[in-house]
């Protein structure tokens, strides 16, 4: 048989049957189907069914009416639009106070409130409700005019376009900008701390973008930039269906950085002139306090006390923004400067007396008893054998015992060595102790 | 009585009446549409739901001048196709190559042998490559030009699907004439059987 017959033949059977074939489907599926359309109409713009954009609508609305009745006096209000997406459009104008608030004078928030829209038509059942409420603080007589005034209309939305005022026309739609934004600082040392507030009455909603990544939902939100630069803070208000924008640079400036060394380590005071080192960043200023009532402007000044004490030293470093770092050292010359310790052993040299003159670089080997010292004023070193007799005797602290006595080298064993004598500061001291000799 | 002109105006306005009554009145022509797409029924109303969302949101996109019972179909087939494609990959795929063209004796098939039912079976087999190929082609009778465009695959593949698709077509259907052949056969001696004994 021919393919192509057998072809058409096989097509015709099945066109013929399931062509126009009818399959009845579950009885769930039709209510299925019809939830399922009934909440994409929801969310779907339809203008002859109330759907999620009119419920948005209301919900717009109703917040700048509350935001309206509820703002203070004080604050400035320009206009706001409330846009309902069908195409409806309330205009408010509060006239009077931000507008031209230079000669007229303030009049009561009821009376000054007048409803006016291009057209003199307020449209839909929401702005009329707006309209009784806003009149509610005011007289009787008023809440009379105004509903007069406003001639109430539901109009279906597919072929309302409502005669838009030129006033309207030039807003609707446009984001406005506008400054709203009112900064605690605008500029200052990092970590700077700012509070910002929302200026736009109403607000319905503040989103802040502070510049460094963060953002805010908050109509007054604090921020703290911790990193020094400059930040354009945005902010956009959404209020009544509009939204505006709103900037401000905000300049954080670094923060020095303090920071220096004293020389020389464990000094003596008075004796020794201090030396400081500055190692700050970041700054072109500084002020040091000494602690002893002196203070200096120089980077790396030099200093004399008078007399030993406690002194805590301050530095303080300025930038050229005026931002400044501090750090104290507290009792910079502490205690430590005043002592005297012995060694519990050592190891003469058997070639000879050196005579007990030594250096802590000549002595690395440990020839010579002798203590490890600061401070030291008046000193007294003797050393005795265990029979208690004296065997050596020095008064300069430079001259320790090189193990010989009367120029022979002594036993190894154990000797005694006690010395007194005075620090700088005039404080007495008293130490004794055991020393034993060694022999290679 | 709606007419269907009536039906339209209404769905173009969300009117849940006309809704409804477009429902209930292509629901089944549609169901079967999509069955002939469809591996079971379960997917075949799938189908059919996502048909309808389409319908119902897109009316004002038939233009009145066609067959609206065309429009509706075409709509199916589409979101059939659209169907096919998103669940491509989750599909159990089968070698073509385990489908060689089977040469039978048959060379026509009676028209009333079988069922509709049978044969929406037998499609519900195929694999789904086969069965859009198939059905766009024998059925719903596009060209494989057409076919090749509306799946995003080469019109020699849609070729070959087709031929292919035939294949396994006529293999299913001569088993299943076969099987109704005994059974049948079965029957008549039955009947035979008892017309005997009850002389």
């Amino acid at each position: 048989m021919e393919e192509g017959l057998e072809d058409k033949m096989l097509g015709d059977l099945f066109r013929q049957k399931l062509e126009y074939g009818e399959i009845a489907p579950s009885p769930s599926l039709n209510t299925t189907i019809m939830r399922t359309v009934a909440r994409r109409e929801f969310f779907h713009f339809i203008p002859s069914r109330f759907n999620i954009w009119y419920a948005g609508a209301v919900i717009v609305a109703g917040t700048a009416l509350t935001l309206i009745l509820t703002s203070p006096p004080e604050q400035k209000i320009d206009e706001q639009i409330i846009s309902i997406p069908s195409g409806k459009t309330i205009t408010v104008t509060e006239s009077g106070r931000s507008d031209n608030f230079s000669g007229v004078p303030e009049s009561k928030p009821s009376t000054a409130n007048p409803v006016k829209s291009g057209s003199r038509q307020i449209e839909s059942k929401i702005a009329s409700a707006e309209t009784r409420l806003r009149e509610e603080p005011s007289s009787g007589k008023s809440t009379s005019q105004a509903s007069d005034q406003a001639s109430l209309s539901q109009v279906s939305g597919t072929n309302v376009i409502p005669e838009l005022t030129e006033d309207n026309n030039r807003l609707k739609g446009s984001i406005r900008s506008e400054h709203y934004i009112r900064a605690s600082i605008s500029q200052g040392c990092s970590p700077l701390k700012v509070s910002f507030s929302c200026l736009a009455v109403p607000c319905d909603s503040c989103s802040w973008l502070f510049g460094d990544g963060g953002f805010s939902k908050l109509k007054n939100p604090v921020w703290i930039f911790d990193v020094a630069g400059e930040y354009k803070v945005n902010l956009n208000v959404f209020s009544a269906g509009t939204k505006s924008v709103s900037s401000v640079i905000i300049t954080v400036h670094p923060q020095p950085a303090a920071r220096f060394e004293i020389t020389p380590e464990n000094a003596i005071l008075p004796d020794d002139e201090i030396s400081f080192h500055n190692y700050s960043d970041g700054a072109e200023k500084y002020i040091w306090d000494f602690g002893d009532g002196i203070t200096s402007d120089l980077p790396e000044p030099h200093h004399l006390y008078r007399k030993s004490g406690n002194y805590n030293v301050r530095l303080i470093a300025i930038s050229e923004h005026g931002c400044t770092d501090s750090v104290v050292v507290e009792n910079a010359f502490p205690e430590s400067g005043y002592f005297i310790e012995f060694p519990n052993a050592f190891i003469p040299n058997e070639n000879g007396p050196s005579g007990g003159f030594y250096s802590t670089r000549s002595d690395e080997s440990s020839q010579i008893f002798h203590p490890v010292f600061s401070g030291i004023g008046s000193y007294q070193l003797r050393i005795f054998n265990k029979g208690g007799a004296l065997l050596f005797e020095s008064n300069d602290i430079s001259y320790g015992w090189d193990g010989y006595y009367k120029g022979s080298l002594c036993d190894p064993g154990v000797y005694i060595w006690k010395v007194r004598g005075n620090y700088l500061n005039g404080d007495p001291f008293t130490k004794m102790g055991d020393i034993t000799l060694l022999k290679n | 009585m709606m007419s269907d002109q009536q039906i339209i105006e209404g769905c173009a306005k969300h009117e849940r009446k006309a809704q409804q009554l477009l429902y209930d009145r292509y629901s089944r022509f549609l169901l079967g549409v999509c069955l002939r797409y469809a591996t079971d029924k379960a997917e075949a109303e799938d189908i059919l739901q996502d048909s309808f969302l389409k319908i119902f949101f897109n009316i004002e996109d038939y233009s009145g001048t066609g067959s609206f019972i065309g429009w509706l179909r075409k709509v199916a087939v589409n979101t059939a196709i659209t169907h096919y494609h998103k669940n491509l990959k989750y599909r159990y795929h089968v070698d073509i190559e385990d489908y060689v063209s089977v040469e039978t004796g048959i060379t026509s098939f009676e028209e009333d042998f079988f069922t509709s039912d049978e044969l929406y079976r037998v499609l519900n087999e195929l694999p789904a490559g086969y069965r859009m190929v198939f059905n766009l082609y024998a059925v719903e009778g596009y060209k494989h030009k057409e076919i090749a465009a509306m799946l995003g695959i080469d019109t020699n593949t849609s070729k070959s699907q087709y031929s292919r698709a035939k294949a396994v077509i006529r293999e299913k259907l001569e088993k299943l004439r076969t099987l109704k052949m005994k059974y049948t056969a079965g029957e008549e001696i039955d009947r035979i059987k008892e017309n005997t004994e009850n002389r």
